[in-house]
């Protein structure tokens, strides 16, 4: 089969590999009719994930139909058309049980590196590095998808795969992030971030009852989609001062809550900016936390942090002394799809939540060794490519 | 009393400083080691493999040639004194009631399913059993153990009978942790690398390395008891 692989920083091919096959008793195996590429595939691209080897195959945004069931998973058939969570999940783990399903205890079979790293495991994920277990990715024409009996949710037949595309990370990334802000009446969330989980996270604010919604980026074209169909107010950071527009923008108390869409390798201006690309470089630090400390420095006290952005290791001059003295609250983490899925895609049913908005590019699974470049370089108003192994090279829409 | 070992000065050979019980049996910890490490590049294609056949294969080195680079490094000549064994002592909670643990645990057949070093593991009467670990080359090592505490719910404990090559203990302990979290499984495997105190010293540096297969193992476990299978990436049931 054909599958996007990764072969080192900037360097990704369209490989001809085996297909994978059935190897546990709750695997299935899903023909892919859609896959994105996420904005942390680009912390891939960018070489910034560790553990990645020549050869991995890319992607965990990937929805299709299921051709191939082991022998434990009985709720499923052939054929059945599905969306798959990005983390995999066991389901019968403490943390599984408890809804905590990005923090599977089973599912990584490299479980000892994280626990070197950060005292303990997450779920593995597909396509992202051997940290998170080494899975093959869903760029690709077909994906071996275990635990499939808990992780698979049935796509509802008038819905179509680029309708419910998202529910496998962004929009339910968005949402958690936006749940995480504890959103009462009147609260004003500032976002972060207008790429495809910034916006997610704008919908799902007004969705849970936001009276306002900012949008913070300094792509024009990002901005607009955040104006036009996210009803946001918008800042250019190139442009404003984000901290005092903010702070006029909410009569002088700052956003209620506060959410990171950007994560790890934040842009920036000035000094402050400089100084984290330099560490970066130098492999000094692995975070250019630029965002972090501006949402951290404009949050109203008693506020929320909600960072659903990815952060991989440590981050420096965080002000923490903010944090303490005006009471934040900070909540993060990896998203747990599984909780979602069903709820969102009930919304996207009714016509509550359209996220075919933020697709810009449908391209061919072999285009997408120039879909990164593109969407790395943000170039041709890029904000989400969607790739699909039936097209064929050049007829791209 | 005086040090009654004798060592010829300036010689060009490296002299044997290992004694010969604990050559053979570093042939066969060696071995298995160095195989360990191999089945880790293996599957993971990952550094701790490499360290674990470097270890390996020092043993080896140290069967084969009586000498061992790392006791000439510490200045240490080993003759024949007596050691304490090793201990290794791992926690992890399972998501299953402690009489479930105790069980699956208690029929020993099952213990190869997660521990990776084990060939097999046969039953050979109420307390006693056969345990096989799978060595390169063919060899393997084999030796004979009983069960001498047993608490259904709550603890097995055993050891090695008879003339094992590397002698050993073992503990499981299960315990119902709180607010419905499972069981709390502790493991403590004691084992007597053999050949006195330099079999002892050079175990030492695979020990961390035991540690963390011991480790890996009751994950396997959990993962068996938890979800019925093994967490694996592979993309076919073939060499990948």
């Amino acid at each position: 089969m054909k599958a996007v692989c990764w072969h080192g920083k900037h360097d990704i091919r369209v490989d001809k590999v085996s297909d994978p096959e059935i190897v546990n008793p709750r695997d299935v195996i899903v023909k892919v009719a859609l896959t994105g590429i996420c904005g942390s595939d680009l912390h891939l691209y960018n070489g910034k994930i560790p553990t990645m080897k020549p050869g991995d195959i890319l992607g965990h945004e990937f929805v299709g139909e299921i051709v191939e069931l082991g022998s434990a998973v009985t709720n499923l058939q052939r054929g059945d058309r599905v969306v798959v969570p990005f983390p995999i999940s066991c389901g019968d783990c403490w943390y599984c049980k408890q809804g905590l399903w990005s923090l599977c205890d089973n599912s990584n079979p490299n479980s000892f590196l994280l626990e070197k790293m950060y005292g303990d495991t997450g779920a593995g994920i597909y396509g992202y590095s051997h940290l998170y277990g080494g899975y093959s990715g869903g760029q690709a024409e077909y994906v071996r998808v275990p635990y499939a009996d808990v992780g698979l949710v049935k796509i509802l037949p008038e819905l179509s795969y680029e309708q419910v595309l998202f529910l496998t990370d962004i929009f339910p990334t968005g949402y958690q992030a936006a749940e995480n802000c504890s959103i009462k009446p009147g609260d004003t969330v500032a976002v972060w971030g207008c790429g495809p989980v910034g916006l997610m996270a704008m919908k799902s604010a007004t969705q849970l009852g936001a009276a306002n919604v900012i949008g913070i980026d300094r792509f024009p074209d990002r901005l607009e989609k955040a104006r036009a169909n996210c009803n946001a107010e918008v800042i250019n950071y190139e442009q404003a001062d984000v901290a005092e527009t903010l702070h006029n923008l909410t009569g002088g108390r700052g956003p209620d809550a506060c959410i990171d869409a950007v994560g790890m390798e934040a842009q920036g201006t000035g000094l402050e900016a400089a100084y984290d690309n330099v560490k970066q470089t130098l492999r000094l630090e692995n975070e250019r936390p630029i965002a972090l400390r501006q949402l951290i420095r404009a949050c109203r006290k008693g506020g929320t942090i909600s960072i659903p952005g990815v952060y991989s290791g440590f981050v420096d001059k965080m002000p923490m002394g903010a944090v303490f003295a005006k009471g934040l609250t900070i909540k993060t983490g990896q998203t747990h799809v599984h909780r979602y899925v069903r709820h969102l895609m009930q919304l996207i049913q009714l016509g509550e939540i359209d996220t075919t908005f933020i697709i810009t590019h449908r391209m061919a699974l072999e285009e997408a060794p120039g879909g990164y470049r593109l969407f790395n370089e943000k170039r041709d108003g890029c904000i989400k490519i969607v790739l699909n192994p039936k097209l064929q090279a050049g007829a791209s829409a | 009393m005086e040090a009654t070992q004798t060592r010829p000065m300036g010689g060009k050979q490296k002299e044997i400083n290992v004694g010969r019980t604990e050559r053979n049996a570093s042939m066969v910890g060696g071995a298995a080691l160095a195989l360990s490490g191999l089945t880790t590049i293996a599957k993971r294609r990952l550094l701790p493999g490499l360290a674990m056949m470097a270890a390996g294969g020092m043993l080896m080195y140290r069967g084969k040639t009586g000498h061992c680079d790392i006791y000439e490094s510490i200045g240490l000549d080993t003759g024949g004194s007596e050691d304490h064994g090793l201990t290794v002592e791992k926690f992890l909670t399972v998501n299953r009631l402690p009489q479930d643990v105790y069980e699956f645990w208690r029929h020993l057949e099952n213990l190869p399913s997660f521990m990776r070093h084990l060939a097999s593991v046969e039953v050979t009467g109420e307390r006693t059993s056969h345990w096989k670990a799978a060595g390169p080359g063919g060899i393997s090592v084999e030796w004979d153990a009983e069960i001498v505490e047993d608490y259904p719910g709550q603890l097995i404990q055993w050891h090695s009978v008879g003339d094992a090559e590397i002698p050993n203990e073992g503990l499981v302990e299960f315990r119902e942790a709180p607010g419905g979290r499972g069981t709390e499984v502790k493991v403590t495997i004691r084992y007597y690398p053999p050949g006195g105190a330099a079999g002892k010293i050079a175990a030492k540096v695979a020990h961390a390395l035991n540690a963390m297969e011991i480790e890996e193992d009751l994950k396997r476990l959990k993962q068996i008891l938890e979800t019925g299978e093994t967490a694996t990436a592979a993309r076919s049931n073939g060499h990948h």
